[in-house]
C-alpha cells in the first residue's frame, strides 16, 4: 500500500492516520459503492462493509461496482471484490448480513474510527444511530432521493442524533376511503394491493376490501340498514374472501363480478355516501371484456404496455390472465407475498386499480406509474449519489482531523431558477434536542394506548419494535417490579396474550424498557386512551408531551392537525415505505430540499433566492 | 436523431432514472454522442456517470500515459496498465460499466484534431485543457451547435463552466393539490392529485472566451471580470489556476510545491491588480489546498458535470448558468454567471 494515495493537501496528522483508520460502511447500495471507491482511492486501507441485500438489475444504473453477471449475488461481497480489483493492497472485510442482528453489538462498533451510513430505510438508520451513540463513535449519515441528498454528522454530546427530530410519519389512508369512497388513483392502487393479499397473500384483517358498513358517513342510509341486517344474520360476507375465492376455483368472471359489480351495487345502497360524491358505476365481466370505445392497442412495445394506460378490455383480460398465473403459484405455497418486481402481481394490481378507477371515475394509471406508487419507489441516480458520497468522504477527513466544528450538514439541491446554490452547507452544527427519546440523558416517551384492548405481545411488536425501533427489549413495570417483557425466549411468554391492564399497566403507569443490544434505556409513561373516531390511530407515541396538543400554527395553516403530516409525506402508501430502494433518505427538511414542495409559498420564505449573499461565501473561512 | 424506442432490457436497466426524468429524456440520452477529453481523476468520474446514464456513444480522448500517480486516483485503471495510453487503458473497465454504450478511444492530442472532428458530437466535455484549447474548441462547437462544458479539480477546489449557447429546456413543476375541500358535514374529502406542468424556459450562455479572456482587450461587459461587482472570488481562483496551467503546461504539483507556490503568488498579485480583487478574499493560504486531484472532490464535481451533461442533452431541468464553483473549505457549491 503506497501512502501517497492519501491526498497531499490534508494535514500531516490526518495523512498519517488515514491508512490505519478502521472505517465501517453500512450499506453497499448506490451511495455505499461510491463511498467505498472514494475511501479506497484516498488511502484508507482498513474498511469493513455490511449489507444484507442482493444485486438487482435495476441497481446497475448507479451501483457501478456491480455488473449484469452479479445479479442475485451479495452486494457486500461483490463490492469488496470489485474494489480490490483496482486496489488489491488494502483490507476490506465484507458481511452479507443485517446490521441489526446480535453479532454487531456495541463492541463491534467500538472498533471503528468512523461509521458511514449508506442505508435505505429508517429502521436500520435508527439502529445504527443508537449503536454509535452507545459506542461513542462518530457517525456520518447520508441519503439521496432523486436530485436531492444530504450528509449529516452525528456525534454523541456534540450534535443532534438521527432521531432528535421526529420524522414525518408514513402516510396511510383511512379504511373507509379505500373500501368505500376512493377519490385518487392511489386509493385504488392500495385497494388493489389489499385485494391481492386477500386472494393470495397472508391474511390481514386490516386489509379488507369489501364495503365498510361501519363508515360513519354512511350511517342512516336506508338501504344500508336493510343490507346490514342481512349481513348480521350471516350471509356470504361471513366467509373470508379467500375461502370464497377458493370455492369458486378462482374463476375470473366470478371474482370480477363480485368485486366490481356486486360490491359496488352494495356500496350504492349506502346512499349517504353519494350525496356529495359521484356514485360509482358497477361493471360486469361481460361488459368489461368487450368494453366499447377502447382503442386497439396491440403493439407490444415498452411504451404501450408499460407507459400507456390500458383500456378497460385489456384490464379485464390482464385481470383474468394474472389470476391464472397467481393461482398456479399459490398452489405451491401457503401464501404469496406482493412484490412490485413480480410481473403477474404488478399486472394484477394495475388491472384492479384501473377497473376500480374506471368505476369511480378516477383517472387511470399506466403500469409504470402503478409500480412507482405501489412499490414506494424513490428514484435514484448515479450523479446525486456520487456527489453525496464525495461529500461523505470529505467529511471523514474533517472528522479525522477532529475538526468537528466544521462538520456541518450539507445538502445537495436541485438547481432551480430561484436559487444559485447547488451544494449548501449548514452554517453551524445542530444541537441535540433535549427531549430526544434516544440521546437525551433520561430518555422518556409518552405512549397513549387502550390498556384494556392492547395485548402485551402487540405492545412489544407494534410499539417497542416497529415504532420505537428496538430489537430485543426487556420491560419492567416500575414500582411493582413486574417483568412484563423479556428478551430471553420463553421467559414472559405467558404474558403475550394478556391485556396490558391485566398486568397492572394502567393510566399513569411507568414502564422501564431496556434494549440490551442497543444499550438503550427508555422510560415509557403510559396514558390510557380510547380511539373515538373511526380513523383515530389505535395508539400514539409522543416524545414531547407538549406535542399531544395540536400546535396553533398547524391549525391555522391547514385547518386540521393531520395535514401538517400529509404535507411532509412522500409517495409512501402503506406500511413499508422506504423499503424498496437503496439510498432512500426521508430528507429531514422537506421544505427546503424536496422539489415536490417547490410550489408551496412556505418554501419560498424559507429558501429565498441567494443572490444577496454571494459575499458570504469567501475564501476567508478558518 | 430519430426517437428510437427503448428496448425492454433498457427500460429495466434505466428504470429508476426514467422514473425521475421521464422516458423522453432517456430517449434523448439514448441518441446522444459524447466526446470526453481527459480521463484522469475528474474525467474518470464523468465517464462513469454518463456511461451509466445510457447515452448512445462515448468517445474518450486522452494522449497521456498511465503513471503511478494516475493509478492511485483512477478506478478505471489497474496495475497492468502502467505505461500504456490512458484512454486505451480504461476501455475494459469503462465498457463494463455499461455494455450498451458504444465506447471508443482516441490517443491523439486534442490540438491535432481538426475542427470538423468536434462537429459530429452532441456535446463535448473537456477536462485538463489550457484556456487556448478551451476557447478554440468552444468556438468550433458554437459554430456547429454542439454543446460544450469543461471543468477541473485542483486539490479541494473544483469548477465547471458550460456553454450551452441558446439553450431551450423545460422543467416539470409540481402543483400541489389545492386545499382540502370540505363537505357540509365537515369531513375532508376529494383532494385532487398533484399535477405536473411543463414550463418552457431559455437561457443564453456566453462563449468561453467571455469567461476566460485570452487577451487583455477581450475583457467583458457586466457582472464580470472587469467589475468586481458580486463576483465570487473563487472565479478568480479558477482564472489563476488556469493561468498557471497555461504558463507552465502542467498543474501545480506537490513535488515542486515551493516553486509552484511562488509562481501562484505572482499570478495572484497580477490578477488582484488587473481585476481589483479584494486581497483579503483571495488569500494566499488557499494555495495549500489546490495540489493534486482529490478523489472525493472529483466525485462531487464529476457528479455535477455529468448531471449538467444529462440536462443539456435531454433539454430538461434548469442547468447551471454558466459557472459552478466549489468552495475548497466548506464545499458550498454555487452557480455564478460570468460573461453574460
Ligand atoms: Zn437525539
Amino acid at each position: 500500500m503506497s501512502p501517497s494515495t492519501v491526498p497531499c493537501v490534508l494535514t500531516e496528522k490526518v495523512r498519517e492516520i488515514i491508512p490505519t483508520s478502521k472505517i465501517l460502511v453500512v450499506g453497499a447500495g448506490g451511495i455505499g459503492c461510491e463511498i467505498l471507491k472514494n475511501l479506497a482511492l484516498s488511502g484508507f486501507a482498513d474498511i469493513e462493509i455490511i449489507d444484507l441485500d442482493t444485486i438487482d438489475v435495476s441497481n446497475l444504473n448507479r451501483q457501478f461496482l456491480f455488473r449484469k453477471e452479479h445479479v442475485g449475488k451479495s452486494k457486500a461481497m461483490v463490492a469488496r471484490e470489485s474494489v480490490l480489483s483496482y486496489n488489491p493492497n488494502i483490507s476490506i472485510k465484507a458481511y452479507h448480513d443485517s446490521v441489526t442482528t446480535q453479532e454487531y453489538g456495541v463492541n463491534f462498533f467500538k472498533r471503528f474510527k468512523v461509521v458511514l451510513n449508506a442505508l435505505d430505510n429508517r429502521a436500520a438508520r435508527n439502529h445504527v444511530n443508537r449503536m454509535c451513540l452507545a459506542a461513542d463513535v462518530p457517525l456520518i449519515e447520508s441519503g439521496t432521493a432523486g436530485y436531492v441528498g444530504q450528509v449529516e454528522f452525528i456525534k454523541k454530546g456534540l450534535t443532534q442524533c438521527y432521531e432528535c427530530q421526529p420524522k414525518p410519519p408514513q402516510k396511510t389512508f383511512p379504511g373507509c376511503t379505500i373500501r368505500n369512497t376512493p377519490s385518487e388513483p392511489v386509493h385504488c392502487i392500495v385497494w388493489g394491493k389489499h385485494l391481492f393479499n386477500q386472494l393470495f397473500g397472508e391474511d390481514d384483517p386490516d386489509q379488507d376490501v369489501s364495503p365498510d358498513t361501519a363508515d360513519p358517513e354512511a350511517a342512516g342510509s336506508a338501504g344500508l340498514n336493510a343490507a346490514a341486517s342481512e349481513t348480521e344474520t350471516g350471509n356470504v360476507q361471513r366467509t373470508s374472501t379467500r375461502q370464497w375465492a377458493q370455492q369458486s376455483n378462482y374463476d375470473a368472471a366470478k371474482l370480477f363480478n363480485k368485486f366490481f359489480k356486486d360490491d359496488i351495487e352494495y356500496l350504492l345502497t349506502m346512499e349517504n355516501l353519494w350525496k356529495t360524491r359521484k356514485p360509482p358505476k358497477p361493471l360486469n365481466w361481460r361488459e368489461a371484456a368487450s368494453h366499447e370505445g377502447d382503442a386497439d392497442n396491440s403493439i407490444d412495445s415498452v411504451r404501450a404496455t408499460d407507459m400507456q394506460v390500458w383500456p378497460i378490455s385489456k384490464c379485464a383480460q390482464v385481470f383474468a390472465s394474472s389470476i391464472d398465473i397467481l393461482k398456479e403459484a399459490l398452489s405451491k405455497k401457503e401464501f404469496l407475498v406482493w412484490d412490485k418486481d413480480d410481473k403477474p402481481a404488478l399486472d394484477f394490481v394495475t388491472a384492479c386499480a384501473n377497473i376500480r378507477g374506471h368505476i369511480f371515475s378516477i383517472p387511470q394509471k399506466s403500469r409504470f406509474d402503478v409500480k412507482s406508487i405501489a412499490g414506494n419507489i424513490i428514484p435514484a441516480i448515479a450523479t446525486t449519489n456520487a456527489m453525496v458520497a464525495g461529500l461523505v468522504v470529505l467529511m471523514v477527513f474533517k472528522v479525522l482531523a477532529e475538526d468537528y466544528e466544521n462538520c456541518n450538514s450539507i445538502y445537495v439541491r436541485q438547481k432551480s431558477i430561484h436559487s444559485n446554490v447547488v451544494i449548501a452547507p449548514d452554517y453551524h452544527l445542530i444541537k441535540a434536542n433535549p427531549k430526544c427519546y434516544v440521546c437525551s440523558p433520561q430518555p422518556y416517551v409518552g405512549v397513549s394506548v387502550n390498556v384494556d384492548v392492547m395485548t402485551v405481545k402487540e405492545f412489544e411488536t407494534e410499539i417497542l419494535k416497529k415504532t420505537l425501533n428496538m430489537i430485543a427489549p426487556d420491560a419492567i413495570l416500575d414500582g411493582k417490579g413486574v417483568f412484563v417483557i423479556s428478551s430471553e425466549e420463553g421467559e414472559t411468554e405467558a404474558n403475550n396474550d394478556k391485556k396490558l391492564s391485566e398486568l397492572g399497566i394502567v393510566d399513569g403507569s411507568i414502564l422501564k424498557v431496556d434494549d440490551f443490544l442497543q444499550n438503550y434505556n427508555l422510560t415509557i409513561g403510559v396514558n390510557h386512551y380510547v380511539a373515538k373516531e373511526k380513523d383515530d390511530p389505535p395508539y400514539k407515541v409522543v416524545a414531547d408531551v407538549d406535542d399531544l396538543k395540536p400546535s396553533v400554527e398547524n391549525g391555522q395553516q391547514n385547518g386540521s392537525t393531520e395535514s401538517s403530516e400529509e404535507k411532509h409525506s412522500k409517495m409512501e402508501v402503506d406500511g413499508n415505505a422506504g423499503d424498496d430502494d437503496d439510498d432512500l433518505e426521508i430528507v429531514d427538511k422537506p421544505d427546503e430540499d424536496d422539489p415536490q414542495e417547490g410550489t408551496s409559498s412556505k418554501r419560498r420564505k424559507l429558501n429565498p433566492p441567494e443572490d444577496e449573499d454571494d459575499d458570504l461565501i469567501m475564501l476567508d473561512d478558518p | 436523431m430519430t426517437e428510437i424506442e427503448l428496448s425492454t432490457a433498457e427500460a429495466e436497466l434505466y428504470d429508476r432514472q426514467i422514473r425521475l426524468w421521464g422516458i423522453e429524456s432517456q430517449e434523448k440520452l439514448r441518441a446522444a454522442n459524447v466526446l470526453l477529453i481527459g480521463v484522469r481523476g475528474l474525467g474518470s468520474e464523468i465517464a462513469k456517470n454518463i456511461l451509466l446514464s445510457g447515452i448512445n456513444s462515448l468517445t474518450v480522448l486522452d494522449n497521456g500515459i498511465v503513471t503511478e500517480e494516475e493509478l492511485q486516483k483512477n478506478f478505471l485503471l489497474n496495475q497492468e496498465s502502467m505505461g500504456s495510453n490512458i484512454a486505451e487503458a480504461i476501455l475494459t473497465k469503462a465498457q463494463a460499466l455499461n455494455p450498451l454504450v458504444k465506447l471508443t478511444t482516441e490517443t491523439e492530442p486534442v490540438s491535432e484534431k481538426p475542427d470538423k472532428y468536434f462537429q459530429t458530437f452532441t456535446i463535448v466535455v473537456a477536462t485538463g485543457l489550457s484556456s487556448k484549447q478551451l476557447v478554440r474548441i468552444d468556438s468550433i462547437c458554437r459554430n456547429s451547435n454542439v454543446q460544450f462544458i469543461c471543468g477541473d479539480v485542483f486539490g479541494m477546489f473544483g469548477y465547471s463552466l458550460a456553454d450551452f449557447q441558446e439553450h431551450e429546456f423545460y422543467e416539470d413543476q409540481v402543483k400541489l393539490p389545492t386545499k382540502t375541500k370540505r363537505t357540509h358535514e365537515g369531513k375532508p374529502t376529494e383532494t385532487s392529485e398533484k399535477t405536473t406542468v411543463k414550463i418552457q424556459r431559455k437561457l443564453s450562455y456566453p462563449p468561453i472566451d467571455q469567461v476566460l479572456p485570452t487577451s487583455e482587450k477581450k475583457i467583458v461587459k457586466s457582472g464580470v471580470p472587469g467589475k468586481t461587482k458580486r463576483c465570487n472570488e473563487l472565479y478568480y481562483l479558477m482564472r489563476l489556476l488556469i493561468q498557471f496551467r497555461d504558463q507552465n503546461n502542467r498543474d501545480p504539483s506537490f513535488n515542486s510545491k515551493e516553486d509552484d507556490l511562488k509562481k501562484l503568488k505572482e499570478i495572484r498579485e497580477e490578477i488582484i491588480h488587473r481585476y481589483q480583487v479584494n486581497e483579503e478574499k483571495l488569500r494566499e493560504d488557499v494555495f495549500n489546498l489546490i495540489f493534486g486531484e482529490v478523489v472525493p472532490v472529483c466525485a462531487v464535481v464529476g457528479g455535477v458535470i455529468a448531471q449538467e451533461v444529462i440536462k443539456a442533452v435531454s433539454h430538461k431541468e434548469v442547468p447551471i448558468h454558466n459557472l459552478f464553483l466549489l468552495n475548497p473549505y466548506n464545499f458550498c457549491g454555487k452557480e455564478q454567471i460570468v460573461g453574460a
